[in-house]
């Protein structure tokens, strides 16, 4: 772990081009799970680029439209505290409050676990549910991601070596909405056998006007549910809520691990869904009727 | 390629020639003889090795030293108050809450940071506070009432009289 070197660039575009002339250069954000892996062996970057030392990616801010930005080193303290978070985006509070222990939560940053991509990471399901967007930086480019094209495989994801994730974009969402972070876990601290983010926003007659679903800990990555968008359009009652469990569970194929087996996640797939869209429409001020 | 850096820990600036892939924990244990702070699991799991930076709880397992420039540290070492203990520590004393004492200094670090944002926390806050620090003897109800009596205004006058 000792044979890198450290650098403490000053802009993004600094920390592109460090990576650039690397080999297998990494980037630092929080630290929680990089040092882990450069720990245990498991990496062996030649370069180690700090991007704690560049000013501004640290903010959470709402436009005059709605939409939120969170800078990708806000730290999962700072999001679950955060009170326009609390207030219009409940579910990433949420999120965030899970996340592994307290002390931990005052290091790792969204970025960071985004770009770790940990298929069972509590932050991505919510996030897909929001449809939220990555604006990344490169040394010769920028783009924007939706969420849910940018895990490929377990701990692999579309970024390119020189490119670093520098925003979290989350659309505007109606008023009124609910949206809830659903974690399957064996203690308070321990990573998720199963982590549900569900938004659901109604008009005013009470009809669905936008459903996200994202389910966590169910595939090699966190997975975008297309059929909940089948809620929009007419009043969501609980045959078309199961309609969306089944797909979610047609859509998982989980592993067995210590956590839990293949078998038990996959049921627990539709359980969890089917729970957390009813929790999403209370939340949104309406009751799920039986009918 | 060794940094030099400077580290403030319990108040005191220290300078130092660290190699940028030692953690924190290692140069406060090895290079400054700041045995208080322990390793436990050395993953970011067991809460032995917590400190504070800028007041709140941290692993300092997981920690770059390079990384802790330019931010207060606190180590068990810097709890004491002119030369007497702390009073979450005397409580820890006074209620049994020390068993084999590895888990002590990062469960006091938890408590302390908690205590200065929530004077007079709850149990169940008290028990989310702890969640991450694990006690392999498994006394937390005594550390939870430690923490808890350490809390009130009498404590101390209590304990004098």
């Amino acid at each position: 772990m000792e044979n890198f070197e450290y650098f403490e660039p000053k802009t993004v575009q600094e920390a592109c081009t460090l990576l650039t002339q690397s080999e297998n250069g990494k980037v630092l954000a929080g630290g929680a799970s990089l040092v882990v892996l450069l720990k245990n062996k498991l990496i062996f970057p030649d370069r180690l680029i700090n991007l704690k030392t560049i000013e501004g990616l640290n903010r959470i801010e709402l436009n005059p439209q709605g939409e939120l930005s969170i800078g990708a080193l806000c730290r999962h303290r700072d999001i679950e505290s955060s009170p326009v978070i609390q207030e219009r985006f409940e579910i990433l509070a949420e999120a965030a409050s899970k996340i592994s222990s307290p002390p931990i939560r005052n290091m790792g940053t969204i970025g960071g676990g985004i770009c770790h991509a940990d298929p069972s990471a509590d932050f991505p399901p919510a996030l897909i549910a929001l449809e939220a967007r990555l604006k990344v930086s490169g040394s010769k480019r920028s783009r924007t991601i939706p969420i849910h094209e940018f895990f490929t495989d377990y701990y692999e994801t579309v970024l390119e070596p020189d490119e670093i994730l520098t925003e979290i974009l989350i659309p505007p969402l109606p008023s009124p909405s609910g949206g809830v972070y659903l974690k399957l876990d064996k203690t308070t601290n321990s990573v998720a056998i199963l982590g549900i983010g569900a938004v659901i926003s109604l008009d005013k007659k009470e009809n669905c006007t936008f459903a996200g679903l994202g389910v966590g800990g169910a595939a090699p990555t966190p997975l975008a549910i297309k059929e909940v968008s089948s809620l929009a359009g007419k009043p969501v009652d609980i045959h078309s809520i199961e309609a969306v469990a089944s797909a979610a569970v047609k859509q998982s194929h989980p592993i067995s691990n210590v956590h839990a087996s293949e078998d038990y996640r996959r049921e627990m797939v539709g359980v969890l869904v089917k729970r957390a869209l009813k929790q999403a429409l209370e939340r949104a001020g309406k009751k799920v009727t039986s009918s | 390629m060794k940094k030099d850096i400077e580290l403030r820990i319990n108040g005191a600036p220290y300078r130092l020639s660290v190699e940028p892939g030692r953690t924190l924990l290692q140069v406060l244990r090895e290079d400054l003889g700041l045995t208080g702070t322990k390793e436990g699991c050395a993953s970011g799991e067991c809460g032995a090795c917590t400190v504070l930076l800028d007041g709140e709880p941290v692993r300092s397992c997981l920690i770059l030293a390079v990384d802790a420039r330019g931010q207060e540290i606190m180590t068990i070492e810097g709890v004491a108050e002119n030369g007497k203990p702390h009073k979450i520590q005397q409580a820890f004393i006074d209620f049994g809450a020390i068993q084999c004492g590895f888990c002590t200094p990062g469960m006091i670090l938890v408590a302390k940071a908690l205590l200065e944002k929530a004077p007079q926390p709850g149990e169940e806050e008290i028990r989310k506070a702890i969640s991450g620090n694990l006690c392999r003897c498994t006394g937390y109800v005594k550390i939870i009432k430690a923490i808890e009596a350490a809390s009130q205004p009498w404590y101390f006058v209590s304990k004098k009289g």
